[in-house]
């Protein structure tokens, strides 16, 4: 097959993925998405800052939003050197701001 | 390739101490965090920002970038003088915490490449399974609706055998499943990062979020319309077409409707196991009065009504 080919064919290709649901990952497919440890994951349970579904750290499920302010809090402590409190507080900040920006578009522009 | 002018990218002066650098990075860091800052181009800055610091904070990256001189200006074409470098040692290699794939060919040309190799792990044996890796992706409301399948370009920075950092391009069609929202992920397992050795590929990770629409807003489930109507409509009551991303329906205004007034279209939202609603908020619009006859019906209703708004105001 000439490299020409393979190309078009990839083109043709369509790939099905699988949608994350509320509580569908489990604590060691978290670390994995982030890249982290399982410590620095359950200190952020901890802290309040994801809350799993499910009362022992074995049946631990985390949803979509809990993998959004993972990846956040990582960032916030890597890049701004916030400490745990400091990210659970700029998260929910963060959180209500985007919500009040959310309700000032539903408003339409004035 | 370009030359940057790091103390302008701070907003500092050249003679800048070393804790004035650290203070203005801290500032400048809240200022352009992605996470944190609204600003347009917030992402782009921030890792402009990034670069800056990570030469300016390292005394002997700094004393190297000044011996090219204070007379470049940014943006100008730049290439280095030959062995500028002569007599400096990188610790550790250029790279030192900063996010290397986000970093300019400037810096990579001063810095980049020793110690910067990829670790040949192969070689020990080593079968690590690759990372996982993220993405936004922008999708149109109607894509939800029914379901679509759509060509997304990613770009990943990636190290050749030279050590340099390349951003590789690559496309890929992926099925957008009905009643997907904004904010879930879709996983693709295996199309992260390369594994070494025979380990596994990672999974890719994608964010969905909705292009604005020129009619509808969505919150959750729900889909909201402004629909405009005229003040008979809303006084009277009618039956109205609206438009809807699954098509038009007919609409009941019910009489005496006021502005703002919301009607729900149950079930007619975003697909789910529990559906979305469909809200439709009511506008009215005055007529304008630019002819006598317009006004005339503007005067008849004036005699006619005994209408004040402004009674709640006491006057």
């Amino acid at each position: 097959m000439t490299p020409m080919d393979s190309d078009s064919h990839n083109l043709s290709l369509v790939h099905t993925g699988t949608v994350i649901e509320e509580d569908s990952l489990t604590l060691g497919q978290l670390c994995r998405a982030c890249g982290v440890h399982a410590d620095w994951v359950i200190s952020l349970v901890e802290e309040s800052i994801i809350e799993p579904q499910g009362e022992d750290i074995r049946l631990w499920r985390f949803s979509g939003a809990s993998l959004i302010r993972t990846r956040s809090a990582l960032r916030l402590q890597r890049d701004l050197g916030v400490n745990l409190a400091g990210i659970a507080l700029a998260l929910d900040l963060i959180e209500e701001l985007e919500s009040l920006r959310e309700q000032l578009k539903m408003l339409g522009p004035t | 390739m370009q030359y940057k002018d790091y103390y302008k990218i701070m907003g500092l002066s050249r003679d800048a101490k070393q804790d004035e650098i650290k203070r203005a990075y801290r500032k400048l860091a809240r200022k352009y965090h992605p996470d944190v800052s609204k600003e347009k181009d917030a992402e782009a800055k921030f890792k402009e920002l990034g670069e800056a610091y990570e030469v300016l904070k390292d005394p002997e990256k700094r004393a190297a970038y000044n011996q090219l001189g204070a007379d470049w200006k940014a943006g100008q074409d730049f290439k280095p003088p030959p062995n500028w470098n002569e007599g400096f040692e990188f610790k550790g290699g250029g790279f030192t915490s900063g996010d290397a794939g986000a970093f300019s060919d400037f810096f990579e040309q001063l810095f980049g490449h020793a110690g910067f190799r990829p670790a040949d792990k192969s070689r020990y044996n080593v079968h690590v399974r690759g990372e996982d890796s993220h993405a936004k992706i922008h999708i149109d409301l109607e894509d939800s609706f029914h379901g679509a399948t759509r060509n997304i370009s990613l770009s990943t920075p990636e190290m050749n055998a030279q050590g340099q950092v390349q951003v590789k391009h690559r496309s890929l069609n992926i099925k957008i499943p009905k009643g997907i929202k904004a904010g879930q992920h879709i996983r693709l397992a295996g199309q992260g990062s390369p594994g070494s050795g025979s380990g596994q590929s990672g999974d890719l990770f994608l964010e969905i979020a909705f292009n604005n629409h020129p009619l509808y807003r969505v919150s959750e489930t729900d889909v909201y319309l402004d629909l405009p109507v005229t003040p008979w409509e809303a006084a009277l009551g009618a039956k109205i077409k609206v438009p809807t991303p699954e098509g038009n329906v007919d609409l009941k205004i019910p009489p005496n409707s006021r502005q703002g007034s919301k009607l729900r279209l149950t079930g007619r939202g975003l697909p789910a196991r529990v559906p979305g609603d469909f809200y439709v908020v009511l506008q009215i619009a005055l007529p304008p009065a630019n002819t006598g006859k317009a006004k005339s019906a503007y005067q008849k209703m004036q005699e006619e009504l005994d209408f004040n708004p402004r009674q709640a105001l006491g006057v």
